[in-house]
């Protein structure tokens, strides 16, 4: 039987107005000129005159006319037919979509496989740190929302006893977040960070750099950005210069447990070409505690939606100030999971730990 | 998504539709102002009152329809919970967008100044 309501067909509507007026011819060709994701076997069912109809039946695309008077072994043996035919169909019908699956699961499977090599061609751009530099005990932790991320970041020694380090935090998520970032990984080499970031004079001007990096990521023609800190500490001193561009305000943990946001905040880089940047200075004393974390801390939620808070970062990172330096950014890893009830967190996270330790190496 | 109203002095309001404005759903969002922006709306207020969380995709958005509307129209920014004024504040967008309280100090303010 054909079901008219699932074949959504209006009688009502269709011409001649009436559904009275409507044969079997004529519905036959309204369900043939439908089009339907499946095929309707109609059998035709004659009173008289089978010759003619069986030609008018077969014109108007019907599978068997028969006549009444075929008896009910004819009608029976169609509807086998038809049955028969329909599983037939539906067996094929299986057979493509398998296939269809086949192909799909093949190209998620390399578009997979192309994101895993991608996203481990990017974590080894970053540098793995539990180490001295200059006298700076440095730790990091990477945790990419997805495979790929949009973060990077550096740190390296610099002519004149001067340590450079920046983070970088792309915005947005995913392939193209992660190609801006890894183009931004490549480009900032200790060589480039040491030539741009400081002036004629030899004096450290962080906002030269974020400068010369506006006027290369500036686009008309996208909305991508990124948001950047940057910094050279002298090792003798402890003069930190900086830059903030955007990125959220460092934790500075004097050697007398109080704790600050350092920065002021600036422009993001690459969004507005004739944005102007600013130099910060700050003193890093000797036993002095640094953090820098990317938007994901600060910005991470509980299930009730309240996010982690630049604040109570603040309190845990002067809590942290006597761990190892190694297991601080561990430790705030961990700290916003537990926050969020166990849950990745929904943005790339990177905390960079640095503790002045001495400064006559 | 958004939803706009038309005041006096040709001046469009629009809330974005969405408690959060993040990278699932800020290029929606600048593209339909955009289209606004397109249709020759000059005089656009954005009202963040139901906007509880915005991400620097959503804030590459705005930054994108201020390019967009640019020296042709007027961008005004309106009903910024805590942690957006925050946000702005460390990006420095409280120096880029006109910020006001509420929609009704907003409308004053660019009534008058049409």
């Amino acid at each position: 039987m054909i079901n008219l309501a699932k074949l959504d067909l209006d009688i009502e509507s269709m011409q001649p107005s009436s559904a009275a007026n409507l044969n079997g011819l004529d519905l036959t060709r309204v369900v043939r000129g439908l089009d339907l994701s499946h095929y309707v076997h109609i059998i035709m069912i004659a009173g008289a005159d089978h010759a003619t109809l069986s030609m008018q039946a077969l014109d108007a695309e019907s599978d068997s006319p028969v006549s009444k008077g075929d008896g009910a072994s004819a009608i029976r043996a169609n509807m086998r037919r038809a049955r028969m035919r329909t599983a037939s169909s539906l067996i094929s019908r299986a057979h493509e979509l398998a296939e269809q699956h086949r192909i799909l699961r093949e190209a998620n499977d390399r578009i997979q496989e192309d994101l895993n090599a991608a996203a481990l061609a990017q974590r080894q751009l970053l540098p793995e740190m539990h180490k001295d530099i200059l006298g700076f005990h440095i730790a990091s932790a990477f945790v990419p929302s997805a495979g790929v991320s949009g973060d990077m970041f550096g740190c390296f020694a610099l002519p004149g006893n001067k340590l450079g380090i920046y983070a970088v935090d792309v915005a947005g998520h995913g392939i193209n977040a992660s190609l801006l970032s890894v183009a931004i990984g490549h480009l900032i080499t200790p060589e480039f960070f040491g030539s741009i970031a400081f002036d004629a004079g030899g004096t450290p001007d962080l906002a030269g750099l974020v400068q010369n990096l506006n006027r290369r990521f500036c686009s008309a023609y996208n909305d991508g950005y990124f948001t950047m800190f940057c910094a050279i500490i002298d090792k003798i001193t402890g003069n930190m210069d900086m830059c903030q561009a955007g990125y959220p305000a460092p934790v500075y943990v004097a050697p007398d447990g109080s704790s600050r946001f350092i920065g002021s905040g600036g422009f993001p880089v690459g969004m507005f070409p004739d944005a102007t940047y600013e130099n910060g200075k700050a003193n890093f004393e000797e036993g002095g505690l640094l953090v820098i974390c990317s938007d994901a801390a600060s910005e991470a939620e509980d299930s009730h939606e309240r996010p982690f808070g630049a604040l109570r970062l603040c309190d845990l990172v002067a809590r942290l100030r006597e761990t190892d330096v190694d297991s601080i950014p561990g430790n705030i890893d961990k700290a916003l999971r537990d926050w969020r009830g166990g849950k990745t967190l929904e943005d790339d996270l990177t905390v960079l730990a640095l503790k002045r330790t001495k400064t006559d190496d | 998504m958004i939803n706009t109203t038309k005041h006096d002095h040709d001046i469009v309001a629009v809330r974005p539709g969405a408690e959060r404005l993040t990278a699932f759903n800020a290029k929606t969002f600048k593209d339909e102002v955009v289209a606004l922006i397109d249709d020759g709306v000059t005089s656009l207020l954005i009202d963040f009152k139901d906007v509880t969380f915005l991400d620097s995709s959503g804030l590459g958005a705005l930054a994108g329809i201020l390019k967009k509307i640019g020296h042709r129209g007027d961008l005004v920014i309106c009903g910024l919970n805590s942690d957006i004024t925050q946000m702005f504040r460390i990006c420095r967008m409280d120096r880029v967008f006109k910020i006001y309280r509420d929609v009704p100090t907003a409308l004053q303010t660019m009534s008058e100044a049409t």
